[in-house]
């Protein structure tokens, strides 16, 4: 017997996306994740920009996650110049990306992965019964919000980091009241946590390599080598291990390490950095039933709920660190030459890489977003769930499926609705 | 003075309207939000908000956000005003919520003459 499976639209993740499956015999035919966004062209974009500039327009590739492009755009054109930028300023990049973190954490756990584990199609239907568990979200969300909205001067687009350092610097009561706040959802995080180590993830393996930035010191944010499996390597040597390729069927290109499938994200960073969270998130995690390193993708939703207790108490630690200064921004030597700029976001490793003439004109550009990395992994993931639960019924494969592309947690950078379940 | 919540993208002509016509009324107190969650914020028993309303010609009054249109709440993108607005009252957030809702485009004098009258 053959069917296919068409979803024309996967709901509640960024952007649009479609799948097509085929089945014969109770085994995929065809498998095909489909990223059906139009090509945005911003790598074409800021060709011909000064060096500048580059963050200021990367930044719009996503609002949900603008934070990351800035700073992992600044950190590639300081990278092309041999800059190192202070103390200070890396700390304030730090804490601004863990604001950043904790508001999309939050968000997704909340109002796009928790409906599919407690039944409901969406967050506001689900608002009259879990009116709690929404207000942690929203607690958390304002957190992580007003971490962006000071550091970076709106809580979108963020404006005050810049190449060279920072351009208007908190004050040190702005802080303080950041730390406030961050203590005030100390609690909102345990009880995220709590939930998400309670909820009942499908059995399921991924032979993906997990990816994500390693430092044997802390948990990378901007900093370290990379990480897959036993091998570690630099950023700079990434064009050897990762390839971008493209398919018929996306718009999206496919990544691969060394040809391989690998996964980014909280999971892949718990899975590498697991002796480096926190001690708070650590202890939770080890008397968690959820036992990590894990090889099951759903658990990455678990993941981002440690993660979330991490973030939080990393962020404070910063804030306690933090010996505020006036600092004016570095004038940097102009020339030419290639940066990389790799950084960790929410979504797993993002990669910035920008070559300049001696003007700091951009001459190329290449950008790799998570969910370009993990574009793979959920379709090979999908191609291995299939046979296990093919004598489902319909909705529930199909919410296996969707289940299990949600809790990649996909950015495809716009909405997407499920128009249309085509079986034949 | 009352608060007035003002929504609306300042790089959008038509999503600014908001924004241009606030700056010309008097006897609020106007605050420009940028993300729905700022209405957490607030003490007031009834939030008074300026938006810019798709679909109308004239300024108009919505008291009942059953009246305005929302999608599901599908990506992290769709975290809109309407939606949050739902997800409050959802919750049993006990807030009154009164929009003046102006019209994407038209002359400013003349809306703001006609919120006059309305308020």
């Amino acid at each position: 017997m053959s069917k296919t499976i068409t979803l024309n639209h996967i709901t509640k993740i960024e952007g649009h996306a479609s799948l097509s499956l085929g089945i014969k015999n109770d085994k995929v035919t065809k498998c095909e994740l489909s990223a059906t966004e139009g090509s945005r062209y911003f790598e074409g974009i800021v060709k011909g920009r000064r060096y500048y500039e580059a963050h200021e327009m990367t930044s719009r590739i996503c609002g949900v996650c603008s934070c990351a492009h800035v700073v992992a755009a600044i950190s590639a054109v300081e990278n092309a110049f041999g800059y190192k930028p202070s103390k200070q300023t890396k700390q304030l990049r730090e804490l601004m990306t863990l604001g950043e973190r904790i508001r999309s954490h939050a968000t997704h756990l909340y109002f796009l992965a928790l409906p599919d584990y407690v039944g409901y199609g969406s967050a506001l239907a689900m608002a009259k019964k879990y009116r709690k568990e929404l207000q942690n979200a929203l607690n958390l969300m304002k957190c992580g919000n007003g971490i962006i909205k000071l550091l970076g001067a709106r809580e979108l687009h963020p404006v005050s980091a810049t190449v060279g350092g920072w351009l208007k610097i908190p004050k040190e009561k702005e802080i303080e009241n950041v730390k406030k706040t961050l203590i005030s959802v100390r609690e909102d995080a345990l009880k995220t946590f709590s939930l998400f180590s309670s909820l009942n993830y499908p059995e399921f393996e991924t032979e993906s390599v997990m990816f994500s930035l390693v430092d044997k010191n802390k948990y990378s944010v901007l900093d370290g080598t990379f990480s897959s499996g036993n091998m570690k390597t630099t950023k700079k040597k990434y064009r050897e291990h990762i390839k971008e390729y493209q398919v018929p069927h996306s718009n999206a290109n496919f990544v691969t390490y060394d040809n391989y499938q690998y996964q980014v994200g909280a999971m892949a960073r718990i899975n590498n950095n697991k002796k480096q969270l926190h001690n708070k998130a650590k202890k939770l995690l080890n008397k968690s039933k959820i036992k990590f390193p894990s090889k099951n993708p759903y658990t990455n939703n678990f993941a981002q709920a440690v993660e979330l207790v991490h973030c939080i108490e990393e962020a404070i630690k910063l804030c306690d660190s933090l010996n505020l200064k006036e600092e004016k921004l570095d004038k940097l030597k102009v020339k030419a030459g290639t940066g990389i700029g790799c950084i960790e976001v929410p979504r797993g490793t993002l990669w910035h890489e920008y070559t300049l003439d001696k003007k700091g004109i951009i001459t190329n550009a290449n950008i790799i977003t998570p969910t370009a990395q993990n574009l793979f992994s959920v379709q090979e993931d999908i191609k291995e769930l299939v046979p296990s639960i093919i004598k489902k019924k319909k909705k529930d494969i199909i919410m296996d499926i969707e289940k299990l592309i949600r809790s990649y947690d996909p950015c495809f950078s716009c909405s997407a609705h499920f128009l249309e379940v085509k079986w034949v | 003075m009352r608060n007035l919540y003002v929504f609306g993208n300042e790089f959008l002509e038509e999503d600014r309207k908001a924004r241009e016509l606030s700056s010309m009324l008097e006897g609020f107190n106007v605050v420009h939000c940028r993300s729905p969650d700022e209405l957490l914020e607030c003490e007031e028993d009834e939030i008074l908000i300026l938006d810019v309303v798709s679909g109308i010609k004239k300024p108009m009054i919505i008291t009942d956000i059953e009246q305005i249109k929302t999608t599901k709440m599908l990506s992290l993108h769709d975290f809109d005003l309407g939606f949050f607005l739902k997800l409050m009252k959802e919750m049993g957030m006990d807030k009154k919520i009164k929009i003046l809702g102006i019209p994407p485009s038209g002359d400013l004098k003349k809306i703001k003459e006609e919120i006059k009258v309305m308020t």
